[in-house]
This record gives C-alpha cells, structure tokens and sequence, in this order.
C-alpha cells in the first residue's frame, strides 16, 4: 500500500520536475545560458494564476492562462534584459560573458522574487486546481488534481518532442543548438531563434508553474529552492542532454518522495545533494552529458 | 614592480583609513554598526576578487567558505565554550580545509563545471545546516555567548582594522610576483604551463588563501553579530552580494571589493524606508551596473591609467 | 645559409602518435634536432604539425612514441616540467598581461615555479633588461601591451620564450600577420637563436616563407611524414607537389569577355581586414562575372577563409563589396546567406547529430514541398552517395562524404554565388575526382557563378575562367589559368 503510494506520488512530483528541467536544459543547450531566475519565472506563473483567481475571481482554465501569459512575459523579460545586452556587449570580454550572464539572470531573479513578495505578500498560495476531486487507482486515493499534473506534463513534453524533431521551426532550433554558426550559414539569424527559444521556455516554465501551484502551492520564498532543485537535477543528467534531465528528475523525485516517506518531510532534498556531491566527485558531466 | 602604485593610490588609501579610523567619535552607534558589517562585507568582496580577478576562478559560492568558517566558530563556542580566538582560529582552518576539498576536483573541471561544483557545494551546506539544527540552530541560526566587544567603537576598529591588514595582504599578493604567475595562469593556462608554472598548483594556493580570508571574516562577523544564521553567512543571495561588490568595485583591482562592499550596504541601508523594494533596489542597480559598467568604480578609474 | 651542427641530435622524437578519440592527428613521427640547428615542420590545416609541437612541448599528451631530449624520455610530462628541463616556445597568438608593462611580462618568464616569492627579485629585472634588448624591445620597455604595434607582441613573444636560455626553442607560425619587412628581421632574430647554439624548431604551413630560414624540412600530410631533407630537395620533391599542388594541371577557361553582365555581379574593392592588430587582408580587389567560375589560389594562412568570411558578412572591413549595383555593408551573415551568396566553409558547419537527409531539408527550408523535392533530387543526381547515406548521421560520414553534403546543403538554398573554402583539404584523390566530376556539371549545367578557394592548383584550375593567387594578405597575380599554369605554378611551392 505504501509502496504504492509513493509510487504515484513519486511519478507526479517527478514529472512536475522533469518538465521545469525540461525547459531549464533547452535554455542551456540552445542559448547556452544557465538560467538561474528559473524558478522566480515559475514562481511568477504561479502567483499570477492565484491572483486571477482570488482578486480577479476568473475560473480556473482563465487562470491557468493568465499564469502562462505572465511566465511568457517573464522569461522574455529575462533574455532581453539580462542576457542579450551582454551577449551583444562590446564592453565585456567574450571569456567573461558566461559569468557576467550568470550573475545578470540571478539578480534579475531576485528582481522577480521581490516584485512578487511586494505587490503579494510572500505568504503561500494555492492555486485553484482545474480538475477537482479524488480517484482511486489501485487501491490507493489520489487526488484527481495529481493525476492531471502527471498527465499534462508528459503531453507537453511529449508536443514538444514533436515540436523539436518533426516541424521546420523545432529542427532549426535543434539544429542552432548543435552549431550556431551553421544555423547562420543557412539564412537563420540567431537573434530570432533565441527570441523562439526563450518564448518556448516562457511557456513551459509557466506550466510547470501553475500546475505546481495548484499541486503543492508557492511563496515567493520557493523562488531559490526551486531553481536549485532544477539545476541539480540538470547537473546530474548532463549539461545539454534532455533525456538525461528526464532521467535525473525521476531519479530525485523518487529519491526526495521515498524520504519523505520512508525517513522525514524535512529531509527530503538530502539525498538527491550527496548523489551530486558523488556525480560531481566521479563524473561531473553529469550521466548523459555533451557538452 | 610596486613602484607604480607607490604616489596616488597609496597616500589616499591612507589618508581614507585615518579619516575611517576617527569615526567613532562623532558618529552614532547605529552607523559604526552598519560599516562593521560593510567592513568584513569588504573582506568577503576582496577574497573572492583574488580568485576570481587573478586566478581566473569563479567562485559562485564564496558563502560556502564562509559560512563553514562562521558556523565553525559559532558551534565551538556555544556548545563547547572554546576561547572566542581559539573559535576564530579554527574557523578559519575549517574554512581553509574545505576550500582545499572542494578546489581539488573543481580544478581539474573546466567551463561551466567548476563554477557549477562552487553553487552545489552551497546547497549541501545549507542543507547540512537545516538538517542538523541541534548542533547549527537550524533556520533560526546559532545564538552566540561570546562576543568581541559590546562597545560599538571598539567592534568598529576591530573590523576596520581587519579590513586594512587583509586587504594590504592581499593587495600586496596580488601585485608580488606569486600574482603575477597567477595572473598569467588565469589569463592563459597552456601559456603559462609552457613558461614552466605548474597552474593546478598556484590556483589551489590562490584559492586556499582566498578561503583563509573568507572563513576569518566570517568567524570574526559571527562574534560580532552574536549569531550565526543561514541569511547571513550561507545562501546564495548572500554570495551573490559578495560577487557583486567585487564587480561593482572593480574586477582584478583587489581594493575595488572593499569600495563595492561599503558602497552596497550604505545603499541598502539608505532604502531602507522604501521596505520591501529595498532588495530590489539595489539589485536592479547592480544589474545596470553590469550591464553598463562591467569594469566597476575602481576598474574605470584604472583604465583610464593603462591608456596614456 | 651557415649553421653550427653538431653531430648527436639533442632531441629525438621516435614514432610520435597523438589520437583524439577516433581521429589520429600524428602518426610514427619521427624526427631528430641537433643544437644548432633549425628544422622547418611544414604542412596544410589538418597535417599534424601543430599538434606535433604540442605533443613534444607537453601541451597534449602522446598517445605514443618517445620525446627524448639529452637521452632522457620527455613523452607523457607536463608542459611545465618540460619547460623547466630546457625547452621554450614561440605561440602563434600573443596573449600577454595587459596591466603590465613589457619589462614585467619579460620578468614573469623569468619567475621560479614557487608560491613563496613574495618580495621582487633585483637581479630578475636585469637579466630582463638583456633580454629585451635583445629582441629589439629596449626602446618600449616601461609601455603596456595594448598601446604597442602588433610586430613589437611579436617580439615579446620571442622574449619570454628564451627568457631562460632554454636549448630548444619551438615557434609556431613565425611569421604569421608580419609584413615583409617584419619577416626579414624576425628571420634574423631565429638565426641569431640558432647561432647561439640552440636547437629551434618551426611549425609553419608555408615552405616558400620558411625556406630560406632552416636548415632541414619535413613535410607532413595527414599527420604523417612525406619526405624530410634540405629545403630546396622537399620543394621539388615529386610527393610533396603532388601532395599539396595535386598533379598535371588542364584548363577549360571561357574568357572574360563571354560574360555578359555589364556590370560584375560581385564586386570586392580594396578591402582590409585586420584580426587585432595583424592584418589579415592588405587593399584586396576582386571581381566576379555572372556565371564565372574564379578560383583563388593561395596556401593556408594567405587569407583565403578572411575573404570569403568577409564576404559573407561574418567580419568587419574597410573598403567596400558591391553586388548588383548595391553596397553590402550593413548586411548580417544571415541576410548576406538569404540574399544568394552562400558560403560552404572550410569547417563544413555540419549538423553532426542529424542525418544527411535532415541536413539537406534544413539547407531546402525557405523552399516550398515541391521545389525542394525535385532540388533535392538533382542533387541526389549529383551526388549519388548522399542518396544512399540519407538516413546516416552526419557526422559518422568519412570525410568525403561529409564535404559532399555540405556542398550539397548550400545548394539546396539555390544561391546565386556559392563560396567554396578549401573543399579538398584532407580528401583522397579518388573523392576528389568525384567532386571535380561535380563541380564540372555545375559549371555547365547550372547559371550558378562559383568562387573558389584552393591551394590544391590540381583541383581549383580546370574548372576555373580566372584565378587571382591570394599571398600574405594581398592580391599579387590575376590572370587566366593557362597562363598560370605556365608562369606561377613553378614557383608556387
């Protein structure tokens, strides 16, 4: 029964994970930015959905939607304010660009987090779930909510699977992310990719936002935590390798969801650092890194 | 090869400390508080400018030394009761030792990779402290017995002083001949290996002396501060102030950190009224200044020399 | 030409291979240096030569093969430990302190490998002042690198190699972005070197350039050693031309005057490009006719690749580049490549991890269905293997293939000039004689106009209507391939 139980709560909290990292590694392995205001955008989607709902009183769909909107504002906002002028600056040498980048997109996050504790207390909210109501798989009593959150995330990243490999659009993309300068041989201007690159971004850092949201519920606070765990589970799969980030997020969801179980809530994100600390020791690209 | 910075720079460096020195004596407690903090703030900013500056190194995590220094400090003397100096002294070994066992994996990494193990490694600690709050006090932080002094005029000069022997040693390191080679090393490794400098071995050097610094000011501050906390010695948005005061300050200049620091925590307390938006403040600051300035206050100034 | 050799070699390289994963860069080099002496390593991009440098210095790690300097088995040690045992090098791409003066970048190789050297050295600051004088950098010791001409970073360079009176000096590239007066004086500074009694060896990829300056010569191709002896006996070495001009030359020109543009449909006017401070492209003019196939000749490092890179909007210029009437500056790469100037680089730019099916689809993108279809049949028509390697990933083609389908993919954007950089480097002759049968059904098949650059004269002048030969950053001969084939091919190695 248990093992059951954590099971499916391992599948779902896992793929809310493997959709952020998702997003997370398509900035790196295309733009090759590590974005580190990642969670203050999915934090963004989050409080935007619950005010839709609350202050605005829209139904819940509406509110999923006002959420992605904001999260799509946000990471655009974060490619033209903090990567782009550096990527584009005469002023920075070019070995220096990547820090310089690093540091930008990490106070910009902090920028996001503030703004949202300011305009909206950085007290918890939970955002109104779309699907209402409690299903029994197995045996075992899952909220329908859950089920949702696993499913939906695994659609989009099944479309975006699509996305990449089967339209002009996503193959271009793939393609700048092999070899920039390729891209450029062939007509493509590299600005316009990003900009789609970062819109796609926007869109799935949203997502896994709002669905977080009506999951577990943000604070402004999860902002940090929630661009760390990302990062890890990034870092453990490989820099750049989608399929490793898919790997590494069930592998920490499972490890945080067991325990949390098995051991205690709070030290759930224990072992999911020493296996880092571990793959940093032995094979620091991560299980199926590239670059 | 000082001989450059002899004249102008020195005299007004100085002349700046003797003023800094004569503070207590017209000014309220509450401000010689807040340029305490700036002070090891200065340290915190200096160090890491070494590393970064010099050896090339950036280090995303200066609070994992750091707080490894503080919270070493602080559990020595809360539940053991150790001599406030025997605390400080083992701070910053315990600051050192784990320097010397994070840089020697990171070092072999190039990239992204070693700034990456820098960012995991403040995780861990954070987590380590969270998780065995009896010995660390968890997220409400350490209460701390001892304290270096409960004259504010007195906390002062103990910092200020701190601040201008750090920063002459490490100024001075910077511009001897070990920081030239680590200049060279940082700028271009395979060059520098073939003029005869084994790199790995003048970059872990750098970065223990960096950790030395770090983990001192933290033990010291914590003794200050009369306890040791997550928000103050370990996240990440507290390193990254660190990172941007060396920037702010000027890149590669050493001296630069101590100017970015005083300047940060004066603007932050100059926000104060504005509330919340203080933090914002001064971070939509930075990033203009990044964006706009990389080369800092002292960096521009320093430029303009290496032009004529 | 004098030279104080002496009879046991101080260095000793036997059977040196380096391999990166599946590429082997080095094969069984094998080569000796007496004191005394100075040794030409040359080659083409891609022969090994610098990677055999490296190998020796210990900036990269044999995979084979033994180094032994005065009896003593160098192969595997770091660069550092190297350098300390008597060895000193000359990088092509001067990196120095820019915060610091000349006297203290000497000063810095002069340094002990130790973290305890805190307080100056008096007698460092001496011995650096012999030094500079010696390279001719007495006059700027006190300024700091960024205010000096590009020659005197050269110098600086050479400084910092011999600071410690090293037995063996290794120089990469020696005269790369030097003007001719420059390169006599540099020339005289490797001599003095050398009559001093060290051991120096050159990496250069241009015999002509090196051939009055050492003693001995290897040619290398493919990582391997083609023949080694007196300069002048490996210029007229039957292998060596064959190798890096290809063999008997024939020509099939059309004369300028059947073009029947007005105006040349590419226009390039005195341009000059400068990669910091060495000058890449010295006032070069070119032009090209609508349909013309032109052909620049010129060996690696000549500038080439500048050219068509500056072409193509990748770098900026002064001087201008007019197409159709209309000037060209201003334009990004992608809108230069949009516009129908395709370039099908030296590197080949390929998508690795795709197949060669979805590489041409990327090519063919701006297409609609049915026209990409039938262009990419005609090019599956031209180059058949494409069509049975479509499903293969890129990058697991042989070389050949791979330089296939990156001429195929610039076709499939159907441009109105396609660039082509260097395409033979590195390829078989029975590969080359495929491309050659392709570029031919090009020329008469299609209203394509075609620039290329070559150093392989074999390939680049049948199908060519005019060549310009391309040396040292300048123009310095343009004609029509017969009579090339008649006046400069002689001297061009």
């Amino acid at each position: 029964m248990l093992a059951l139980q954590i099971l499916i709560d391992g599948f779902a909290i896992s793929a809310l994970y493997a959709l952020g990292a998702t997003g997370f590694t398509l900035i790196f392995g295309v733009s090759g930015v590590l974005n580190l205001s990642h969670g203050a955008v999915m934090v963004t989607a989050a409080v935007a959905a619950w005010a839709a709902g609350s202050v605005l009183h829209l139904n819940p769909y509406a509110d999923a939607l006002v959420g992605l909107l904001a999260a799509l504002i946000a990471a655009m906002a974060t490619y033209f304010v903090s990567v782009q002028p550096i990527q584009h600056s005469r002023r920075i040498p070019g070995e220096e660009k990547e820090i310089f980048i690093l540091t930008a997109t990490l106070l910009w996050g902090i920028m996001l987090q503030e703004l949202v504790a300011y305009f909206f207390t950085n007290n918890a909210k939970t955002v109104l779930p779309i699907v209402q109501g409690v299903v029994s798989i197995l045996g075992v009593r899952t909220p329908r909510n859950e089920v949702f959150t696993a499913i939906v995330c695994w659609a989009v990243i099944g479309l975006l699977w699509l996305l990449v490999n089967r339209t002009k659009m996503g193959k271009t993309v793939l393609a700048a992310s092999m070899n920039p300068r390729g891209v450029t041989l062939l007509g493509h201007e590299l600005t316009h990719i990003y900009i789609v690159v970062w819109a796609i971004y926007g869109i799935l850092a949203g997502i896994a936002g709002v669905l977080l949201g009506m999951f577990l519920g943000v604070s402004s606070y999860s902002a940090g935590p929630l661009t760390a765990s990302a990062f890890a589970i990034v870092v453990l799969g490989g820099l750049g390798s989608v399929s490793g980030s898919l790997i590494a997020a069930y592998v920490v969801g499972y490890l945080e969801t067991l325990t949390a179980y098995l051991i205690s809530p709070a030290y759930r994100s224990i072992p999911a650092l020493l296996l880092l600390v571990v793959v940093m020791y032995v094979r620091p690209q991560g299980l199926l890194g590239r670059r | 090869m000082p001989s450059r910075f002899r004249s102008p720079l020195l005299w007004i460096t100085l002349a700046v400390l003797v003023i800094a020195a004569t503070l207590p004596w017209y000014v309220s407690a509450y401000i010689l508080g807040l340029l305490t903090v700036a002070y090891y703030f200065g340290v915190f900013a200096m160090s890491w400018d070494l590393l970064f500056g010099f050896a090339g190194e950036v280090n995303f995590g200066p609070t994992f030394l750091i707080g490894v220094g503080a919270y070493t400090a602080g559990i020595l003397n809360s539940h053991y009761s150790v001599e406030l100096y025997l605390c400080v002294a083992a701070g910053a070994l315990a600051a050192v030792v784990a320097g010397f066992v994070l840089a020697l994996p990171a070092l072999r990494l190039r990239g992204p990779y070693f700034g990456l193990t820098t960012l995991v490694a403040v995780l861990i600690l954070q987590s380590f402290v969270v998780v065995f709050a009896d010995l660390t006090g968890g997220e409400i932080g350490l209460t701390i017995p001892d304290v270096l002094s409960i004259n504010a005029g007195v906390n002062y000069w103990i910092a200020l002083g701190f601040m201008a022997v750090s920063g002459a040693i490490l100024f001075g390191l910077a511009q001897s001949p070990v920081g030239l080679i680590l200049q060279a090393s940082g700028q271009d490794p395979v060059q520098a290996g073939a003029l005869g400098f084994n790199i790995i071995k003048h970059k872990l050097a750098a970065f223990i002396v960096s950790a030395f610094f770090s983990g001192l000011a933290g033990a010291l501050m914590v003794f200050y501060m009369g306890t040791a906390s997550v928000g103050t010695v370990v996240d990440l948005a507290v390193g990254v102030q660190v990172i941007v005061a060396a920037v702010l300050g000027g890149r590669r200049t050493v001296l630069g950190g101590a100017l970015g620091a005083i300047f940060l925590i004066v603007a932050g307390e100059f926000l104060r009224p504005t509330g919340e938006l203080a933090t914002f403040i001064v971070s939509s600051v930075a990033l203009l200044v990044i964006l706009f300035f990389p080369n800092g206050f002292l960096g521009a100034v320093l430029s303009r020399g290496t032009r004529s | 030409m004098t030279s104080t050799w002496q009879a046991t070699p101080i260095l000793e390289v036997r059977g040196l291979t380096k391999a990166f994963g599946g590429l082997t860069a080095v094969k069984n080099l094998s080569l000796s240096l007496s004191a005394g002496e100075i040794f030409g390593l040359i080659g083409p991009n891609g022969s090994g030569k610098s990677t055999a440098m490296k190998s020796i210095m210990g900036i990269v790690r044999p995979t084979a093969g033994q180094v032994l300097f005065q009896g003593e088995d160098l192969a595997g040690l770091p660069a550092h430990k190297i350098a300390r045992r008597g060895f000193g090098m000359v990088f092509q791409h001067s990196r120095p302190l820019n915060r610091q003066t000349v006297l203290e970048n000497i000063m810095v190789a002069l340094l002990p490998d130790s973290l305890l050297k805190v307080f100056a050295d008096p007698s460092l600051t001496r011995r650096a002042r012999e030094i500079a004088q010696r390279v001719g950098l007495e006059p700027v010791l006190d300024r700091r690198p960024p205010t000096l001409p590009f020659a005197d970073l050269r110098r600086l360079e050479l400084a910092k190699a011999i600071a410690r009176h090293p037995k063996v000096v290794l120089v990469d590239e020696p005269f790369a972005g030097l003007t001719l007066a420059e390169v006599s004086v540099f020339s005289e500074l490797i001599r003095s070197f050398r009559d001093e009694g060290r051991a120096v060896l050159l990496v250069d990829h241009n015999v002509k350039s090196v051939s009055a300056l050492v003693d001995r010569v290897l040619a290398m191709y493919l990582g391997e050693e083609i023949v080694t002896g007196r300069a002048d006996e490996v210029m007229r070495d039957e292998t060596v031309r064959r190798v890096y001009l290809g063999g008997a030359i024939e020509t099939a020109a059309r004369p300028e005057t059947s073009f029947k543009d007005k105006v040349p449909l590419l226009q390039v006017e005195n341009i000059s490009v400068h990669y910091g401070k060495a000058q890449a492209l010295n006032n070069v003019s070119i032009h090209i006719h609508q349909r013309e196939f032109v052909s620049i000749v010129g060996l690696n490092g000549a500038g080439k690749t500048t050219l068509f890179n500056t072409i193509s909007g990748f770098l900026p210029y002064a001087g201008e580049i007019v197409r159709g009437g209309q000037r060209m500056r201003g334009l990004t790469p992608a809108q230069v490549a949009r516009s129908g100037i395709v370039q099908c680089p030296e590197t080949r730019e390929l998508f690795g991890e795709m197949s060669v099916r979805e590489n041409l689809d990327l090519g063919g993108q701006h297409l609609d269905d049915t026209e990409r279809e039938s262009q990419l049949a005609w090019l599956f028509d031209l180059f058949p293997i494409l069509r049975e390697r479509q499903a293969q990933m890129a990058q697991t083609l042989s070389g050949g293939e791979q330089q296939m389908l990156a001429i195929g993919r610039a076709l499939m954007m159907k441009p109105e000039i396609l660039i082509l950089d260097e395409p033979t480097l590195g390829l078989a002759p029975v590969i080359l004689e495929q491309l050659s049968k392709a570029l031919e059904k090009l020329r008469q098949t299609t209203p394509i106009t075609v620039l290329l650059g070559e150093q392989n004269v074999t390939f680049a002048l049948p199908h060519a209507d005019r060549v310009y030969v391309l040396e040292h950053a300048r123009i310095v001969w343009e004609g029509d391939p017969g009579r090339f084939a008649r006046e400069a091919g002689v001297d061009y190695l």
